[in-house]
């Protein structure tokens, strides 16, 4: 430590003295940025100059929602969330969908609440845990040859029988012939031994009923997603007509983007209402319990309160409501103007990243903590999975999003002028001689100023956000303070893929939704990072604008080219090096600075 | 009757043996001396008492509740400061908010306000500082202020005078003397004399084993045995 040496009583020279010299190279690097930037702007008319900083600021600000999450997380847990860009093509998705078609919406939200119900009552799911424990090792028998049986079944059931009753698709797909039967049921009739002979072995040790309990968990989480899965195929969902969309992709999406596309009639219940919710409640349920099981939880709360019964009935409640009363709900917003169904898309979509964000933590990187090149891989791997689902849900990768009305107004008036002509509801306005788009420069960089200071003031005001900050340094000490880590962990994890998925809903009107849009900002966040030091909060922020800024100013030379000394035709650089610029951009900062702009150096 | 009781712990950290039978008793308002060479495992027996280092096999009781395989969140909140070795203060967060973190409740820090201070001057002083910009002795000092912000019964403080001057170490000896009158001290202290004027007991720790234990009274006049685990005196 520094500090050792450093003394005490005299803090002789005035500390703005000791702060330029510790800080000169880094405003050095500052300086020639600026003067850089001025330079190249020189070969730019004053309008231009303006809309191409402008445009910067927007590409910035949504880079630095994918960045901010990005570096709190890699700061406090050091997890490089590598599937954080599709979380903003979640968000993206997640609001076209709210905003565009909202019956849908509702529909997928009905299953939805009562899937995350039974997780409310988590700590009645740890003691009910903790009592099979107890069990007698016949018990947990019991337990794993039910789940064996009820996989068997669910296995013919859906397969063998299914396709044998279309023979000749099954014939044609290759299903469940004779030798797949046989293999398949061989398979389940291993397993079958095996979980006997771990019948037999069991001696009582702790080990033994460790292992008792690891099969226990995994008994009921087949379970419990045999019975959601099965479940939620009985609920009612409107989906766009696929056959439709087939026959001419154009039509579709032409007909989506006006709102004119008829929706299927709602399928009905395929099961009596009462039986769906009550096993998509029950297949929730066994979920939670079956991860309650994994590990064992001494010291950990199992005592229920109201507050968890109370999220539990809110959401059934939810559910019920959500179901009963869709048709006059679904009226209703599609009446609203689209700038609310907008902002309703904004807290949805945001709320979506922050549950899936909450959900990855929680199963897949808490326990891996020990092995953080297995949360790196996790990660990547998420990340497909995250694209293969959107190309199977949404049918196709890539849609347009309206801009909302507020900031689509054309005709008298328009373009605006001024800072005034922002609420203009204008979908342009003339500041300085540059023609901005109200929506990409305006609103978007007016919300990433907003998260900045929100977030920035969470961190520096709240007791959470100071929580964060030490956690970042030394998590195993804020541990030892008494602080449960884990839980702070996970809020963090939300909180970033929240901020992601809030990026990802602004992206969709400026740069429309794509299964590729979250790689390429997922990089521009990874670059800012490096250019801010990885694990600072402002640093982020800082490399997000510079990044936005040096990809549109290339572009922009791109259309304008640059006159270089001694060449005769302005150098016009080609838009595929955008992305390699910003990486120049970040290899020079790190030759000069190697912990980045506002990073600490060594930890 | 004695507030923290570790009977037999062994401790991996990941497949080293670091702890391979290490029991000792804290009896309820005393100061014990963890004693022993570097590396014979003292640090590694105050993180499994903490959960930081969970144990593999053997049980820490404390106030009569099994804490072995508690998390370590969990073991702090039933009242167990910690001071670490390398003072582990928040560079990030002021010194005001370096004991503002260690409340459990709202209020626990106005609370103690007077006893802190009163302990440690000179941070009342510094309470605006960031926490990277104090000398050692004043992040020793944060340090242990830290511990003292929540009622804890117990405060595990590791090597408190270690790259201090003289001066200072008068002073946080002064400061953990007074401070066992409200809790019971494990001290892991590599200086002996500093050991042996502060603690009743010692525990001496050998090869993750705990070898002899006694009244600190004894071991002062016991050479052989200072010699022969602690090396010259």
């Amino acid at each position: 430590m520094t500090t050792e040496t450093k003394s005490p009583e005299t803090p002789s020279r005035s500390r703005q003295a000791e702060w330029l010299i510790e800080n000169r190279s880094r405003m050095t690097v500052l300086a020639v940025l600026i003067f850089l930037f001025l330079a190249a702007m020189a070969g730019l008319e004053r309008d231009d100059w303006f809309a191409t900083i402008m445009q910067g600021l927007s590409v910035g600000a949504l880079t630095f929602l994918v960045a901010s999450g990005l570096s709190l997380i890699f700061g406090l847990m050091d997890v490089l969330n590598l599937a954080h860009g599709e979380i903003f093509m979640l968000g993206a998705y997640a609001g076209w969908t709210v905003y565009t078609r909202f019956d849908t919406a509702v529909d997928a939200g009905v299953p939805l609440l009562l899937v995350i119900a039974p997780f409310a009552l988590l700590p009645l799911w740890r003691r009910l845990a903790n009592r099979i424990r107890e069990l007698g090792v016949n018990w947990h028998a019991v337990l794993w040859f039910t789940a064996l049986g009820v996989a068997y079944l669910a296995w013919v059931l859906l397969f063998a029988v299914g396709s044998s009753s279309e023979a000749g698709e099954a014939a044609a797909t290759g299903g469940a012939s004779g030798p797949v039967i046989f293999i398949v049921t061989a398979v389940f009739a291993v397993g079958g031994w095996a979980l006997y002979r771990k019948w037999r072995t069991f001696d009582g040790s702790q080990d033994s009923i460790d292992s008792a309990m690891k099969l226990n968990a995994w008994s009921f989480l087949i379970v419990g997603a045999g019975a959601t899965v099965t479940a939620i195929t009985k609920f009612p969902l409107v989906i766009w007509n696929a056959e439709d969309f087939a026959r001419s992709p154009s039509n579709f999406s032409v007909q989506i983007d006006l709102g004119t596309l008829i929706p299927l009639p709602a399928d009905s219940f395929a099961w009596p209402a009462l039986i769906a919710f009550a096993v998509l409640l029950l297949g929730g349920a066994l979920i939670a319990l079956g991860l309650s099981s994994l590990r064992s939880h001494t010291g950990e709360s199992t005592q229920v309160n109201w507050k968890h019964w109370a999220g539990f009935g809110g959401m059934v409640f939810a559910a019920i409501v959500l179901y009963l009363g869709k048709g006059s709900l679904n009226d209703w917003i599609f009446g609203l103007s689209t700038t609310w169904r907008f902002f309703l898309a904004i807290l949805i979509a945001t709320a979506i990243g922050a549950a899936v964000g909450a959900f990855i933590e929680v199963v897949l990187i808490r326990p891996l903590y020990d092995r953080p090149i297995y949360q790196l891989m996790i990660t990547l791997g998420v990340g497909f999975i995250l694209i293969e689902l959107v190309r199977e849900v949404w049918g196709r990768p890539e849609f347009t999003m309206a801009r909302p009305a507020a900031f689509n107004g054309t005709g008298e008036g328009c373009p605006g002028e001024g800072i005034g002509g922002f609420f203009s509801g204008c979908s342009t306005v003339e500041v300085f001689g540059g023609r901005l788009r109200v929506y990409n420069e305006g609103f978007v960089v007016l919300m990433g100023l907003l998260v900045l200071v929100g977030v920035t003031l969470l961190l520096k005001r709240t007791r959470i956000g100071m929580v964060i900050r030490a956690g970042v340094q030394d998590p195993d000490m804020v541990e030892a303070l008494g602080i449960n880590v884990r839980r702070v962990f996970t809020l963090v994890f939300a909180m970033g893929s929240g901020l992601a998925a809030l990026g990802g809903v602004l992206a969709a009107p400026s740069i429309g939704l794509s299964t590729g849009m979250g790689a390429v900002f997922l990089l521009g966040a990874i670059v800012a990072l490096a250019i801010g030091g990885l694990t600072s909060f402002p640093g982020a922020a800082a490399g997000a604008v510079l990044v936005g800024l040096i990809q549109q100013i290339i572009i922009r030379f791109g259309q304008t080219g640059i006159s270089v000394p001694f060449v005769t035709e302005p150098f016009k650089p080609s838009p595929t090096v955008v992305p390699a610029a910003s990486i120049l951009l970040m290899v020079v900062i790190l030759l000069v600075l190697p912990s980045g702009l506002f990073g600490r150096g060594e930890r | 009757m004695s507030l923290l009781r570790l009977s037999e712990i062994h401790t991996f950290i990941e497949q080293f043996h670091i702890l391979e039978g290490v029991s000792l008793e804290v009896p309820e308002g005393d100061i014990v001396a963890l004693l022993g060479r570097n590396g014979a495992g003292k640090t590694t027996t105050l993180k499994t008492i903490l959960g930081l280092t969970p144990a593999r096999s053997g049980s820490v009781v404390f106030d009569g509740e099994d804490i072995t395989t508690r998390r370590s969140f969990d073991i702090a909140a039933l009242g167990i400061g910690y001071v670490p070795e390398h003072r582990a203060i928040f560079a990030d967060l002021s010194v005001e908010e370096n004991l503002r973190i260690a409340e459990r409740q709202k209020g626990d820090f106005a609370a103690k306000e007077d006893l802190v201070f009163g302990l440690f001057p000179d941070l009342k002083r510094l309470i605006r500082l960031p926490g990277t910009n104090l000398s050692g002795g004043q992040q020793q000092m944060l340090a242990v202020a830290r511990a003292l912000v929540a009622d804890n019964r117990l405060l595990l403080i590791d090597e408190p005078s270690e790259g201090l001057a003289p001066v200072i170490i008068e002073q946080m000896m002064e400061a953990i003397r007074q401070l066992s009158s409200q809790s019971t001290v494990l001290l892991v202290e590599q200086n002996f004399i500093v050991a042996s004027r502060l603690a009743q007991h010692y525990v001496i720790v050998e090869e993750g084993r705990s070898v002899k234990l006694g009244s600190m009274a004894d071991l002062v006049n016991d050479d052989e045995t200072i010699r022969r685990y602690l090396g010259a005196a």
